[in-house]
């Protein structure tokens, strides 16, 4: 183990004097994170929408203002913002200005027709780039025009049933409210907790395992290059064994991992407000992510014939599993097949991990995620390093 | 004519290297699908559903939930699948149908149905959209529930002539129009937003890459070598401009054909995007000139340039559609040649510009090529002349 730990502190000094890991372990993700986080912040965050809502009670009814009286409930709820308007001139003109998402019209004699039994139309007008405002919206006035349908039903059924017509004196005879007929359910709130990160983490930890591949290879590609610079051959006369120079090589990509990962948890605690979760947990998903990342590494080194070819080839794999692994954009929540592809990937685990430990989980919680990403670093690990040591023995 | 040909080496050495196969030619048409298909659909919220039975009530909430185009529905298997999706955020809100509904509502009792939502999304507001699927299914269900209690028929018969009268009496119509000019148009095809803004990011991507190129080149001491035959700096400089601005212009003529080919995308006016793409690529070129005579490691440079390339790129709206970004953040965005380029393209393919519609951002881009090229050009000259 001597030799291995000397010949990692050797290419550590190395490394940490040429610039290249600090700008593709370091720079990149932070300043990459920081922009998404500018330019996706809002939208991925799924802040609730914020609705805002015109109404024009054309009629003065008592059918009109209790559909107000509904929306104002809702106001009042926190669920949306309520303006009225006198007349369709003036919400259209706020609906353009984009101080509201939709209105409603009401028309006159409204009220009129729903007692006469006539077909009448409350008018919801929406912008159309706030689709979902707009069918909310129109939620409400559905609802709203369901529950008037259940109470006529509700009199008219009785009606048939005693088989009696429907008269002002038969509807005064009912010993209940027939409104009652619009609530045979209730929707009961059931809680769910978060497991989504917030968009500064998200981002930083999706750069910042993302850029860990490539801040391995520094170290794993090593051994490459000195194969080519014929430095390797000198090692092998050396009274170190391959594993050891191996280890060696291994241990660095392993240091440059971490160190690259502690340095971006704490800046982008500090600098982004992002949060990370529990530090044990937070620690065990970053040092078995490292350790996965090292041996998908070491198993592109071990297949390539050049340091370049390895650089080139571990990119493209790097890219990949970043892709799908939902570093960049959320894959997991979309469903279908991209979904189950996703958990092929160290990275998603790795986000899973994190997602877990959100709001405030105690550090076991990311147990099966770190059990998960540890399975990815046994399996191409082991690969990795016997095939290097076949390699060596060349 | 040696520029040329110093333009034409570069091509094929970046055609050559196997992995630029993959980033150049095959990684930019997956994206555009991966895209496409992930958001190309459209961003209807999903609500999960869990059935604890199949009884009547139960089976219609769910196909009027799945009629409802406002919403995408997702039925889960089991009750913890349901609040784990919640949870994590694939569905933006669940909606749990006890057992036994039919016979709660024969009871005459009101059946609880469980809503779940999480505290910080969308799925709250969601619950009046589910509420007015579920008032529709069950106004017959109260209506026959207060029949029944009024006059003392069984709960059956009483649902028997609610069902029939509720059909006839829907006094109540609700109307739904929207007005104002869509950002996206339904003419706009799956894959047109993510194909330019895919083209534009990898085109500049491209560009940037190739300064470890222009490195290599100074490095293995090719460019000295040329200086040493009887060629003037301003052809090699003029050569190496060529080789970043024609490998840009390869791959976005590449993405634009397959593009169009496999997932029939509209580019618009051809000339215009042609044009666009030029002018584009040229900028690209002019950065990635300006990189490589500046760093002088081509690990360096290549993490710089996708850090800026991807950076810019983010902020120039080609990962995210600048109509959606805030009125500060466009300002922002347009400090990038890339919000410029993806102007135009929308100019082209949404609002069906032509070439005088996007005289403006093509001379922008012009103007930002001429920059660039004139300082890289400054700069490579100094690189490659220093002794």
């Amino acid at each position: 183990m001597g030799s291995a730990s000397r010949i990692a502190g050797k290419d550590l000094k190395l490394r940490m004097r040429d610039r290249s890991v600090f700008i593709l372990g370091i720079l990149a993700p932070l300043v990459l994170a920081y922009i998404f986080y500018l330019v996706f912040g809002p939208a991925a965050t799924g802040q609730g929408l914020s609705l805002a809502y015109g109404a024009v009670d054309e009629d003065g009814s008592d059918i009109s203002s209790a559909f107000l009286s509904v929306l104002e409930n809702a106001e009042s709820e926190g669920v949306l913002e309520l303006q009225t308007f006198t007349g369709p001139t003036e919400a259209a003109a706020a609906l353009d200005a984009g101080d509201i998402d939709a209105y409603f019209l009401l028309p006159a004699g409204l009220q009129q027709a729903v007692f006469t039994n006539q077909e009448t139309t409350i008018d919801v007008v929406g912008d159309v780039d706030q689709p979902t405002s707009t069918q909310i919206a129109a939620s409400f006035a559905e609802q709203f025009s369901s529950g008037v349908g259940a109470s006529q039903a509700a009199v008219a059924a009785t009606a048939s049933i005693a088989g009696v017509p429907v008269t002002p004196q038969f509807i005064s005879s009912l010993s209940a409210d027939p409104a009652a007929a619009g609530m045979s359910f209730t929707l009961v709130d059931q809680t769910a907790d978060t497991k989504q990160l917030d968009a500064p983490t998200y981002f930083a930890a999706g750069m910042a395992v993302f850029f860990l591949f490539f801040t391995v290879q520094f170290g794993v590609n090593g051994l490459l290059e000195e194969e080519r610079e014929g430095t390797l051959a000198r090692l092998m006369a050396a009274p170190i064994t391959r594993s050891a120079v191996i280890a060696g090589k291994g241990i660095l990509a392993f240091l440059l991992g971490v160190i690259s990962m502690t340095v971006l948890i704490v800046a982008t605690t500090l600098l982004m407000e992002a949060n990370w979760g529990a530090p044990l947990g937070v620690a065990l998903l970053v040092m078995a992510g490292v350790l996965s990342a090292v041996g998908i590494m070491g198993l592109v080194a071990s297949v390539a014939k050049t340091p370049e070819g390895a650089g080139n080839l571990g990119s493209i794999i790097a890219v990949i599993l970043g892709m799908l692994g939902g570093t960049f954009f959320p894959i997991a929540s979309s469903g279908g097949i991209l979904t189950s592809l996703t958990y092929l990937t160290p990275h998603a685990w790795f986000m899973r991990g994190l997602a877990s430990l959100s709001s405030g989980a105690p550090w076991t919680a990311a147990l099966p995620s770190v059990g998960a990403i540890l399975i990815f670093a046994l399996v191409t690990g082991t690969i990795a390093f016997i095939s290097l040591r076949r390699r060596l023995t060349r | 004519m040696k520029a040329i040909s110093i333009g034409l080496v570069n091509v094929k050495r970046m055609i050559r290297e196997r992995s630029n196969i993959f980033f150049v030619f095959i990684f930019p048409i997956a994206l555009v699908l991966l895209i496409g298909v992930q958001f190309g659909g459209g961003f209807a919220p999903v609500v999960g559903v869990h059935q604890s039975d199949d009884g009547q009530l139960s089976e219609a909430i769910v196909s009027s939930l799945q009629d409802d185009d406002s919403i995408d529905v997702r039925v889960f298997e089991t009750r913890n699948e349901l609040t784990t999706g919640v949870e994590e955020g694939s569905v933006q809100a669940g909606v749990l149908l006890p057992g036994g509904m039919d016979d709660t509502a024969a009871a005459g009792d009101s059946v609880e149905i469980g809503f779940m939502a999480r505290t910080d999304g969308t799925g709250g507001q969601l619950q009046s959209i589910v509420g007015a699927a579920l008032s529709e299914i069950m106004a017959p269900v109260g209506a026959a529930q207060f029949a029944s209690q009024e006059t003392g028929a069984p709960f059956s018969d009483a649902l028997e002539a609610a069902a029939g009268m509720s059909r006839q009496t829907s006094p109540i119509q609700v109307e739904v129009s929207s007005t104002g000019e869509a950002t996206f148009p339904d003419t706009l095809g799956q894959f047109d937003l993510g194909a330019s803004s895919q083209l534009v990011l990898f085109v500049f991507l491209t560009a940037m890459a190739g300064s470890s190129a222009l490195i290599l080149t100074r490095q293995l001491g090719i460019s000295k070598r040329m200086l040493s035959t009887p060629t003037p700096v301003r052809t090699i400089v003029a050569g190496e401009s060529l080789g970043r601005f024609s490998t840009a212009i390869v791959q976005g003529i590449y993405i634009m054909v397959l593009t169009l080919v496999i997932f029939s995308v509209n580019w618009g006016d051809p000339l215009g995007a042609v044009l666009i793409l030029v002018a584009f690529s040229a900028v690209g070129a002019g950065a990635g000139m300006l990189l490589g005579s500046t760093f002088s490691n081509d690990q360096q440079a290549g993490g710089v340039a996708v850090m800026i390339a991807l950076g810019l790129a983010a902020l120039g709206g080609a990962m995210f559609p600048l109509d959606l970004f805030s009125p500060t953040m466009q300002k922002v965005a347009h400090i990038t040649p890339h919000a410029w380029a993806i102007d135009g393209y929308a100019e082209l393919v949404r609002r069906g510009g032509t070439v005088i519609d996007i005289l403006p951002e093509l001379g922008v881009l012009v103007l930002y090529a001429s920059v660039l090229l004139a300082l890289a050009t400054w700069r490579l000259r100094v690189a490659i002349t220093r002794p």
